[in-house]
């Protein structure tokens, strides 16, 4: 038995125990410890972070000919990293008080921790195929489990998650049809096979593969223009659940891009492509996607007012920086996409975590409603401000450094229209999440959340590690820079060379350590001299005045709706909800389709039907 | 033209006979007949296989064996074709008289209509009608499906 | 293997018994039909046994083929006929629902069903598909409701005018080769039939016999018998009837009609079929009609594989025939309680638990999940598509793959509906004990040939080379050469 099957083991264990016990109290803790085993499988496999190495899974199925093996490169060890520890965490964030929360609004806590380790089982036998058919096989269960976790929690989540099954089921016959494709032209479903296929194969059938794979990985990442379903469905998933999907549920589409497309027909082939009639190719084609995914959704989340919609239609968003990264094909930028991909999913994480806490102590998460809390629930205050910082891209988190060397690499490839996409797509990322700390808790704190507590230790507990580990890789992103300079070696990218405060070229370089601790030193400086002059008064938020009167705790005075009203002046005409009328046509269209389809079958005399198609049939035959 | 061409001329003009009273008409009963024509127009069809211009009938007499016989396989199959057709036509006919009964009619149009009716109550469903059917005045009951 | 002729003359036999049986003793009368189908199943599993991968023609009444009738039993014979018995077995009218009359119909439905499967003879197909067809009149209407009656008589009508229509095709045949012996057949065929009359008479065989295989467009009788009719009389008509008219069509296919324009008729009448039931699907209101709709486009599935020629081409449509075979009767049995409107569906999870949970896992199936068996039907199925390279099968592949999606959201729809909780209105009807032990059995073997997936791969496998093979059926069978036309 292989460490990867005592992963894999455990997983499903984990899975059975949820399912048969998940309504015992303490099923949220054992399920955490769980999945901490699990992470500590991982870790036996820890080579593979830091060198291209290779396990083996000892299951394979032999069928018809053709074998499925599974198996774990450093690609697919640094996704689950991110996938057992945001399942850890959600996991801890399930347990206690939440869990209690859950149950008596009438839930069924084992539907959502068997949902939960489900959805982790399939993430990892999906990062561990070994062949185009294994590949297919974890895309359906990882589908099917988000399916299950996201439509489990109310009819209206239902309704979300079936316009999700939709999308996921035509993306998965995309890849289908992409798989199929390659096995007719090689005969076989190994990886090795496709890519040795590559060179011989047209442009025009690489095309196909590429659209037909790309839009079906695309589906999962939620790009443009099939990012409709994502924002609705995670928004409605139970708290932890959210977490975790927005942690990582659609890296599993970035995943398989980068195994089918950049690791098998390579991006020099993708240069190589040309879009007919237009100086583009098909990896300007991948950038452009993933700019207008960066852009679009995250000034969609600047209009919402749901705090769990905002986070959802921003996570949309943030895909798209991932996949600039790493189609710009240099050591910087796909360092910088991939370590985008862990840094975002602790702070999508810590943020869903945090608006969960709020929703468990006030009952709501309308930003409307909120305001003020910073002095009921500070650590949760804590948690979202690391993650706010660290989204904005500032140091000292983690964020600074992913940004940095996506924007370092666009300049030095000479790309200054998608720089300045990417640009835009930081102000959008910064103005929403703004919204979201000012409007839950900045601002005015509101008589009916007077007597807020804070968030029980088995939330905050989290969510504080979460932005532990935000700070501390921000510190030294070495930590993190190591596995992905395994992945790049794996994976055929240019490989990052950096030390343990950052990297270091010629032209510059990027040193978090002494940056971070110049700014500490700073703000320690800073602090001394607030904190020892005592020349500093408290004074209560409402002894205070505006518009010549005095302010009074019964009046709003902050409103969460038209929150950036010139900039929503300035784009407001451009958002005509093309993409929803476009979804919306196709939905009429497959109706009256069918509503023909079902007249044609009413028809009152179906033995003509039989005339014409024998005399068709005849003459047809006749003319041959 | 000899009996053969003229005989295949027949079964085929029966068969279209029977097929345009199954398709044309809207009559149950003409449609229950034209499947009876076109029955027997395909079993005469069969049977002209076996023709042979000029030939007798395929019978031994005191162990002359004719020098030249129509072929006899045809006719064994044909007698199982009219029987087979003739047990159909006779549950047809059962079937059309229940339908009668149940439904007043033989008007293949308006029997459609009552089973999809029928078929719609038994599942608690509405008739299957375009939006755009007009409601006479508010509260009025919907108009039925072939009807203004 | 001699005494495999009881599968067809002892259900016919007992069937026109047993109302004597019933003057005497009413539980013999009850319980013979089972012992007969079970005295069935068992001849044919022990002539399965003995058959191993050969083939074995057997001549009715000592004459030789031509002139003497051939049952020619190979795999898939042997199989569908045991397919036959046990299924009209596990669909039998229990609990004496119906009657005498169910009961006897149900039994000839065996033996004719038999018949059709294991008949060497183009004559005898004819008249066993004949007998199915009456007998399935008769099933129709067994609820006696006045749409039942109407919609059997539009069947009697469109099925009648296909089998007139095949007879002038077997005429044509007959013409053409003086044989209707399928062996002798697929020896001539080569020369005598390759040319306009032989396709014409494949185009009227076609479309005769499509009619019982619901291929498009003789396929509009589907949704009204299946919605008036009893479930189980739906189930026999989906899974059963439907599957042997389909492999009567593959033989012709294989045997006679090997040509590339047969092939492509096929294919574009299954990719209309395809299209047209799952988008009459998506908006269907009611359970019966949607399953109705679903089985016209699994069914257009199976004619799409079996237009892809060789063996590649059978062995898929073999899988989805007999995955489709497990899983419709099981959701027909499961759609008895439930026929009423979608609506009326809401909150049925939690009148019944296990009828639910099996409804989730037959449509995973259907829908091709893996690791389901339906997937890697359909897996072969796009595989041997792609495989083609032309541009039509092409368009297949993509029908193929719309209509999944199609199916998914309008099967997930039903359960997330049934998963709803239920409206004060009332809930729906739970299930009855019965169907709900055939369908779990149904549902066991399905997970069963989950963990059986590799042999009973190689089994079919070796299933469909052996159809394939021509000249294996000619020597079984060894016709005596065709004597000069008198």
């Amino acid at each position: 038995m292989t460490p990867l099957d005592h992963l894999l083991l455990l997983s499903a264990l984990t899975a059975v125990f949820t399912l048969a016990a998940g309504n015992i109290r303490s099923a949220g803790w054992i399920a955490t410890l769980l999945y901490a085993a699990q992470g500590l499988a991982l870790v036996k496999m820890w080579g593979m972070g830091y060198g291209p190495e290779v396990a083996d899974s000892s299951i394979s199925f032999q069928l018809l000919g053709q074998t499925m093996h599974w198996r774990f490169d450093s690609l697919s060890w640094f996704f689950a990293l991110i996938t057992v520890g945001a399942g850890f965490f959600s996991s801890w964030f399930a347990s206690g008080g939440w869990a209690d929360h859950y149950r008596a609004q009438g839930n069924s806590l084992r539907l959502f921790h068997s949902a939960l380790a489900l959805n982790v089982f399939s993430m990892l036998v999906l990062l561990a195929s070994g062949d185009l058919l294994s590949l297919f096989i974890g895309w359906e269960l990882v589908s099917w489990a988000s399916f299950l976790i996201m439509g489990l929690a109310s009819t209206r989540a239902m309704g979300y998650a079936m316009r999700y099954l939709t999308y996921a089921i035509a993306g998965a016959m995309a890849i289908l049809m992409g798989i199929v494709m390659v096995h007719a032209q090689t005969g076989s479903f190994e990886f090795a096979a496709l890519a040795a296929a590559v060179p011989g194969m047209s442009n025009g059938t690489l095309w196909l593969l590429l659209l037909l794979f790309g839009g079906g990985f695309g589906v999962k990442m939620a790009l443009v223009p099939v990012h409709l379903w994502q924002a609705k469905a995670y928004a409605e998933t139970p708290g932890p659940g959210a977490a975790f999907l927005g942690a990582i549920s659609s890296r599993m589409g970035l995943f398989a891009l980068i195994l089918v497309i950049i690791q098998l027909v390579g991006i020099g082939r993708l240069v190589g492509m040309s879009i007919p009639y237009t100086f583009l190719d098909a990896r300007d084609l991948l950038a452009w996607v993933a700019v207008f995914t960066m852009i679009f959704p995250t000034y969609i989340a600047l209009r919402q007012h749901d705090a769990r919609r905002l986070l959802a239609w921003h996570g949309v968003g943030q895909t798209g920086y991932m996949l600039l990264g790493v189609v710009i094909m240099d050591d910087l930028g796909s360092a910088g996409g991939l370590m985008h991909v862990f840094n975002y999913a602790t702070y999508q994480a810590m943020l869903f975590m945090s608006v969960s806490a709020i929703m468990y102590r006030t009952g709501t998460a309308d930003l409307n409603q909120l305001g003020g809390l910073v002095t009921r629930m500070p650590l949760t205050f804590i948690a979202m401000l690391v993650g706010i910082i660290g989204l904005a891209g500032l140091p000292p988190m983690n964020g600074f450094v992913s940004k940095w060397l996506i924007y370092r690499s666009l300049v030095a490839e000479g790309m200054p229209l998608l720089f300045v996409g990417a640009v835009i797509g930081t102000l959008g990322t910064i103005l929403s999440v703004y919204k979201l700390i000012h409007n839950s808790f900045l601002g005015q704190l509101r008589l009916e959340h007077a007597k807020v507590e804070e968030a029980p230790w088995s939330m905050t507990l989290p969510m504080l590690s979460l932005a532990a580990i935000v700070f501390l890789t921000g510190y030294f992103p070495g930590v993190v820079l190591d596995w992905i300079s395994a992945l790049q070696a794996s994976v055929g990218l240019p490989v990052l060379a950096h030390h343990l405060g950052g990297v270091h070229f010629a032209q510059g370089g990027l040193d978090m350590i002494w940056i971070n601790s110049l700014l500490i030193a700073g703000i320690a400086i800073g602090a001394l001299i607030f904190y020892s002059t005592g020349r500093s008064q408290r004074v209560h938020q409402l002894d205070n005045y505006a518009g010549g009167h005095f302010l009074s705790a019964d009046v709003r005075y902050q409103y969460s709706d038209n929150f950036y009203p010139g900039l929503l002046h300035l784009i407001g005409p451009w958002y005509r909800k093309s993409f929803r009328w476009a979804e919306s046509a196709l939905v009429s269209l497959t109706d009256a389709l069918s509503l023909a389809m079902q007249g044609l079958y009413r028809q009152v005399q179906p033995s003509i039907y039989l005339l014409i198609t024998v005399v068709i049939a005849l003459s047809w035959v006749n003319i041959r | 033209m000899d009996m053969g061409t003229l005989m295949f001329a027949g079964a085929l003009g029966l068969m279209l006979i029977g097929t345009a009273a199954l398709v044309l008409s809207g009559h149950l009963m003409r449609m229950v007949f034209g499947l009876a024509l076109l029955e027997s127009g395909a079993s005469l069809l069969l049977v002209l296989t076996g023709y042979r211009s000029g030939a007798s009938a395929p019978i031994i007499l005191d162990g002359v064996v004719p020098a030249s016989m129509v072929d006899p396989v045809p006719q064994a199959l044909v007698l199982t074709a009219i029987v087979i057709a003739l047990g159909v036509q006779a549950l047809a006919l059962g079937l059309v008289l229940r339908v009668h009964r149940a439904y007043g009619t033989f008007e293949m149009r308006e029997i459609r209509r009552r089973m999809e009716r029928d078929i719609c109550d038994q599942a608690g469903l509405e008739l299957p009608s375009s939006n755009e059917v007009p409601e006479p005045y508010p509260g009025s009951p919907k108009p039925q499906q072939g009807e203004y | 293997m001699n005494n495999l002729i009881l599968l067809v003359v002892l259900p016919l036999i007992t069937a026109f018994l047993l109302p004597v049986i019933d003057r005497f003793s009413t539980l013999a009368a009850r319980w013979s039909g089972p012992l007969v189908l079970l005295i069935t199943t068992f001849i044919g599993a022990s002539a399965w046994l003995q058959l191993g991968t050969g083939a074995v023609s057997l001549e009715l009444g000592g004459f030789r083929p031509p002139l003497g009738i051939v049952l020619y039993v190979d795999q898939l014979a042997l199989l569908f006929a045991i397919a036959v018995s046990f299924g009209t077995l596990l669909l039998w009218p229990y609990g004496n629902r119906g009657g005498l009359r169910q009961q006897t119909l149900t039994l000839l439905l065996a033996g004719s069903g038999s018949g059709l499967a294991l008949s060497g003879d183009l004559f005898n197909i004819y008249v066993f598909y004949e007998l199915v067809a009456v007998v399935s009149y008769g099933l129709a209407v067994s609820l006696r409701t006045p749409a039942a009656f109407a919609a059997a008589i539009r069947y009697l009508i469109i099925s009648g005018f296909g089998a007139a229509l095949s007879l002038a095709g077997i005429a044509l045949i007959y013409d053409a080769t003086g044989t209707l012996n399928l062996a002798q057949l697929a020896q001539l065929a080569p020369e005598k039939l390759n040319d306009l009359q032989g396709l014409s008479a494949f185009v009227l065989l076609l479309i005769g016999i499509g009619v019982k295989a619901e291929l498009f467009p003789v396929n509009t009788w589907v949704p009204e018998i299946y919605a008036t009719a009893p479930k189980r009389v739906s189930a026999l008509l989906a899974g059963l009837v439907s599957k042997l008219a389909v492999v009567v069509i593959l033989r012709l296919l294989v045997l006679i009609f090997p040509q590339p324009e047969a092939h492509t008729l096929l294919l574009v009448l299954g990719i209309l079929g395809v299209l047209t039931g799952e988008l009459a699907a998506w908006r269907a209101r009611d359970l019966p009609r949607v399953l109705a709709y679903s089985s016209i486009g699994q069914l257009g599935i199976v004619f799409i594989a079996f237009s892809v020629p060789g063996e590649a081409g059978v062995f898929a449509g073999l899988a989805m025939a007999l995955h489709h075979l497990l899983i419709k009767p099981a959701l027909f049995l499961l759609a008895e309680r439930w026929d009423g409107s979608l609506a009326g569906l809401t909150g049925a999870a939690k009148a019944s638990p296990l009828g639910a949970a099996l409804f989730v896992l037959f449509s995973l199936s259907l829908l091709g999940i893996p690791p389901l068996p339906g997937f890697w039907a359909k897996l072969l199925v796009l595989t041997s598509l792609a495989q083609m390279g032309a541009a039509l099968y092409y368009t297949g592949a993509v029908v193929i793959m719309l209509g999944m999606v199609l199916e998914a959201n309008y099967l997930f729809r039903i359960i997330a509906r049934m998963y709803q909780k239920a409206p004060s209105t009332g809930t729906p009807p739970g299930h009855g004990r019965l169907d709900l032990a055939i369908s779990s059995m149904l549902g066991a073997g399905l997970i069963a040939a989950v963990f059986l997936l590799a042999p009973l791969a190689d089994r079919l496998q070796g299933i469909a080379a052996q159809t394939v093979d021509v000249n294996q059926y000619i020597e079984a069978v060894n016709p005596v050469p065709t004597r000069n036309p008198i």
